[in-house]
């Protein structure tokens, strides 16, 4: 806990909400999977961007609650948001209203569609924690609902050292791309590949803290990806957040999934 | 250097970037996405993906020079642009502000940025000193 906003020379950002970056002394950090305007039932709040909005950020102050935060200490947050004038017009104002006089460093992205159709929004936030990693473990995995899904709401990384992946996609050593045009065969070599830079970095897939899916089309993902996804984590998953986009760097890449780890000191 | 760059035998970048860095001590730096609006908020280089990208890695840079860090200090950055086709425009850009090997890094073509006149955002985390 010894955050410190950042501030540049041209601070614009500093009247729109947010900062420019937020340094922290990486003691304890927690990592939200993506959270949405989805209700018990599974089912999206009715009414629109605020509701969801709202909804959201509920859900998202319990799994903060959870973890003894608040959201004055979340330091990034990310914004999926499928219609952007609407939460200009009536969803920015329900976050700030979370956040107080807070600043995170801050994110929002145009994306075309979020897990569920009917999902304007999805939110993910790292938080830094307060008291000592001293004597508790590497990870806490955790729900704060009983969603049945494959991702843990939070996950807090107790003094590790943090490792940032790049964006995995489906390309061989050589260069060229596997399974062009074959959704189960990019999942598997983007999944294989996950796994060769987590074991490089000593690490395995239960250190994996977050991951962000970012895919072509949900719809076939939804199809071929999950049963190589579940077959990697073997029931020991990462935040996750999963999110349709209107491309990735070459034509033929279906999907690209990035990770945050961390292994021990 | 407060991060290790991991690489991998079995797995390759498919362009100059880092597969993955192992923060090893410092401070943690989230930087939030950059985008290229001057001080009053005005969006520069409207319609010019080279001017827009070149304001971005500026504003990238001014954060992490604020945060007591350089460019060399980031884990990883994520390249959010509108359109594919203005790529290799990025790409040219980021070599001249990364010439040796870019971070760890992921690109992504969204559907819009917060306004529709924005081309490119750049979001970092870095290990400071």
């Amino acid at each position: 806990m010894d955050r410190r906003d950042i501030l540049a020379a041209n601070p614009v950002e500093q009247r729109r909400g947010y900062m420019p970056g937020v340094s922290v002394d990486p003691g304890r950090l927690l990592f939200t999977a993506g959270m949405t305007g989805r209700q018990p039932d599974g089912s999206i709040i009715p009414g629109g961007m605020a509701a969801q909005t709202q909804r959201t950020m509920e859900r998202l102050q319990a799994i903060l609650q959870h973890a003894g935060a608040h959201f004055s200490q979340v330091i990034k947050q990310l914004l999926y948001i499928t219609d952007m004038e609407a939460h200009a017009a009536s969803g920015r104002a329900v976050r700030a209203a979370f956040f107080g006089a807070a600043r995170p460093a801050s994110t929002a992205l145009g994306v075309r569609r979020l897990a569920d159709p009917a999902m304007l929004i999805e939110i993910e936030l790292v938080v830094d924690l307060p008291d000592s990693p001293a004597g508790r473990p590497l990870l806490e995995k955790y729900n704060v609902e009983n969603h049945g899904l494959d991702f843990a709401q939070g996950v807090i990384v107790n003094g590790g050292r943090l490792i940032y992946l790049a964006g995995q996609v489906a390309n061989n050593p050589d260069g060229t791309v596997a399974g062009v045009g074959d959704w189960r065969r990019q999942a598997e070599k983007v999944y294989e590949n996950i796994g060769h830079v987590l074991q490089a970095a000593g690490a395995t897939p239960a250190h994996a803290v977050k991951e962000t899916t970012w895919v072509r089309d949900i719809p076939s993902w939804r199809q071929h990806g999950p049963d190589v996804r579940r077959a990697f984590y073997q029931g020991d998953y990462p935040a996750s957040t999963l999110v349709e986009i209107a491309g990735l760097a070459q034509p033929e890449f279906l999907v690209e999934i990035e990770v945050i780890a961390a292994v021990a000191r | 250097m407060s991060y290790t760059t991991i690489t991998p035998a079995d797995a390759k970048p498919v362009a100059n970037y880092k597969m993955a860095t192992r923060m090893e001590g410092g401070r943690l730096l989230y930087i939030a996405g950059q985008v290229a609006r001057d001080i009053e908020g005005n969006v520069l280089g409207v319609g010019d993906i080279r001017v827009q990208a070149r304001q971005v890695f500026e504003n990238l840079r001014q954060v992490l020079q604020a945060a007591g860090g350089d460019l060399a200090d980031l884990l990883k950055i994520t390249t959010y642009i509108t359109r594919l086709e203005d790529f290799p425009a990025v790409a040219e850009m980021r070599r001249s502000f990364f010439p040796g090997e870019l971070p760890a890094s992921t690109l992504i073509v969204v559907q819009s940025l917060a306004q529709p006149e924005l081309l490119i955002e750049v979001e970092g985390m870095a290990a400071i000193g």
